[in-house]
């Protein structure tokens, strides 16, 4: 294991320490637990979001917390949940008199402390609704077992403008809804990430070899086999999305090439001009394409396209909206 | 004893701790046969914290939302599925008694019906899948029928012990579906369930305290 670490059990409290102390206008935690984090500019009247997961995926899940976007994340150890607790105590310092919409991927063990939270939440009288991300197409054909992966990006986008907009807390999940009735995602691993603390990666692929359809945990995907050139991969992911939520010619739509921690830029704008090639013989119009990182597997190399079918204006609108968080300014 | 008032909440819950303390190495060997094996630990840890938790987060008076915040602090310290499962039955207990003084017959029969229902909600358990709701619903559904017939709060808890105790021997002839026991599923005739047992255990202590 070759990481800039101190201990490997201190991964994600060590993390936690530098980013409080490089953004404290900010973000801050709450109730001595560095991993209640909470937005530093709470808005009387506006709904407020919440996110929370395992530490690994940076900007996922707490790099969303910011201007327009989140208002606070529970932070789970290294690809575990965070505790009910944790999202507890987020939940009641971030709260803003107009309820809170919990939105997070799809995973058990997130699930159950999300909705135990909410029980604790409904006790002491505060409103809340929640919604999972579940747009990675390839992990189930059943779209409600589905893991959520970077289209959350599209979901935290939406609901955070339509909350900035001072929407009611049903209008700020109808808009993480839309976001997630239209958002597709695949995605493929080259290299495996290491755990900190197990000091070895959790499966393993030989020098040429690839999977395709990997989640961002590491869980199997639909191939493994040798690495395919970009229009390749383009072909293959769009081909995936398209038969699963088919965009007729004329319509638009928004890309998202999203890298998964090590694989650069340069690759994925080769990747996101594959993605466009395709689009256009399509006819499929382009409103907005994003590249960069938006939900990593620490140091695995690979990436993930998402394509958000555009729905309107009013969608346009939260598109575009300007963000402002340590880790995305848009 | 004809109630447990709010200040002997905790020591009810030492009677439970004092059990998985005892019961720690067998229910580490029973899960282990069916490929796991820290159940006993966890549940030693968990129970063996709860009378302390409860002392901490208590709420004067108020055994419902004591037993919310008591559960909530539980489920961070043993986050393992059985520890959630656990702490999502004492909340689901405190959720459905509401803010009660005291815990008479009808909180107790009330406490076993919420705590059946907060684990069978959060693992989304059904009946029949070899699980620890295969031995809390039983119980539960005893407990009610002693209050209904005019029972005490003995009667209450003895009718909560002895349909824990069918439920753990009928689990002996099911298969598990879910999580890593199914892959261990040829392991599991003639044995009981442990995350049956474990609630077995559960009304166990909480037997002995009622009926010292």
């Amino acid at each position: 294991m070759k990481k800039i670490i101190n201990v490997p059990e201190n991964y994600t409290d060590d993390m936690l320490r530098g980013i409080y102390a490089a953004h404290p206008d900010m973000v801050k935690y709450v109730e001595d637990d560095l991993r209640c984090y909470c937005t530093a500019k709470k808005k009387d009247g506006k709904v407020a979001i919440i996110t929370g997961g395992g530490t690994g995926h940076l900007p996922l899940f707490l790099g969303y917390v910011g201007e327009n976007l989140l208002d606070g994340c529970g932070v789970g150890g290294v690809f575990q949940s965070p505790s009910a607790e944790q999202i507890y105590n987020v939940s009641k310092e971030v709260e803003a008199g107009a309820g809170i919409l919990y939105l997070y991927g799809n995973y058990s063990g997130d699930i159950m402390n999300f909705d135990m939270a909410a029980e604790m939440l409904e006790m002491d009288d505060i409103k809340t609704k929640s919604i999972v991300g579940a747009d990675d197409v390839l992990s189930n054909s059943n779209p409600d077992a589905r893991r959520g992966v970077a289209g959350i990006f599209f979901m935290y986008k939406c609901a955070g403008a339509k909350a900035a907009e001072m929407g009611s807390l049903d209008e700020v999940l109808a808009a993480a809804q839309e976001a997630k009735d239209n958002t597709r995602t695949v995605g493929f691993a080259l290299t495996p990430c290491v755990i900190p603390e197990l000091g070895k990666s959790n499966f393993t692929l030989g020098d040429d070899e690839m999977a395709f359809g990997m989640g961002i945990h590491g869980e199997p995907g639909v191939w493994n086999g040798p690495i395919k050139t970009a229009d390749e991969l383009a072909s293959e992911s769009m081909d995936e999305i398209l038969k699963d939520m088919p965009v007729a010619e004329g319509e638009e739509v928004c890309v998202l090439i999203n890298g998964l921690g090590a694989t650069s830029l340069e690759e994925l704008y080769i990747l996101s001009g594959s993605v466009r090639k395709i689009l256009d013989d399509k006819k499929i119009k382009v409103y907005r394409t994003f590249v960069g990182e938006c939900a990593t597997s620490m140091e695995m190399a690979g990436a993930s396209v998402s394509i958000l079918k555009v729905t309107g204006d009013k969608m346009k609108k939260w598109i575009d909206m300007p963000v402002n968080t340590p880790f995305i300014k848009l | 004893m004809d109630k447990i008032t709010y200040e002997e909440l905790p020591e009810l819950f030492e009677s439970v701790a004092a059990i998985f303390a005892e019961k720690k190495d067998e229910l580490c060997d029973m899960d282990a046969h069916m490929g796991d094996g820290d159940l006993g630990l966890t549940m030693n840890k968990g129970f063996g914290a709860l009378p302390g938790l409860i002392k901490e987060n208590g709420v004067e008076g108020d055994i419902g939302k004591t037993l919310m915040k008591s559960g909530m602090k539980m489920a961070s310290l043993v986050p393992s599925t059985m520890g959630t499962l656990m702490s999502s039955g004492l909340m689901g207990a405190g959720k459905a008694m509401g803010s009660v003084p005291e815990l008479g017959a009808k909180e107790l029969s009330v406490f076993f019906r919420g705590f059946a229902d907060g684990v069978a909600n959060r693992g989304k358990n059904k009946p029949g899948e070899r699980t620890i709701t295969d031995a809390l619903e039983p119980a539960a559904l005893s407990a009610e029928e002693a209050f209904a017939g005019g029972g005490d709060l003995k009667a209450v808890i003895d009718g909560a012990l002895s349909g824990v105790e069918k439920g753990v021997e009928a689990t002996k002839d099911m298969l598990p579906v879910k999580g890593k026991a199914a892959v261990f599923a040829d392991r599991a005739k003639g044995v009981p369930d442990q995350g049956a047992v474990a609630a077995k255990y559960l009304i166990q202590g909480m037997h002995n305290y009622i009926s010292e």
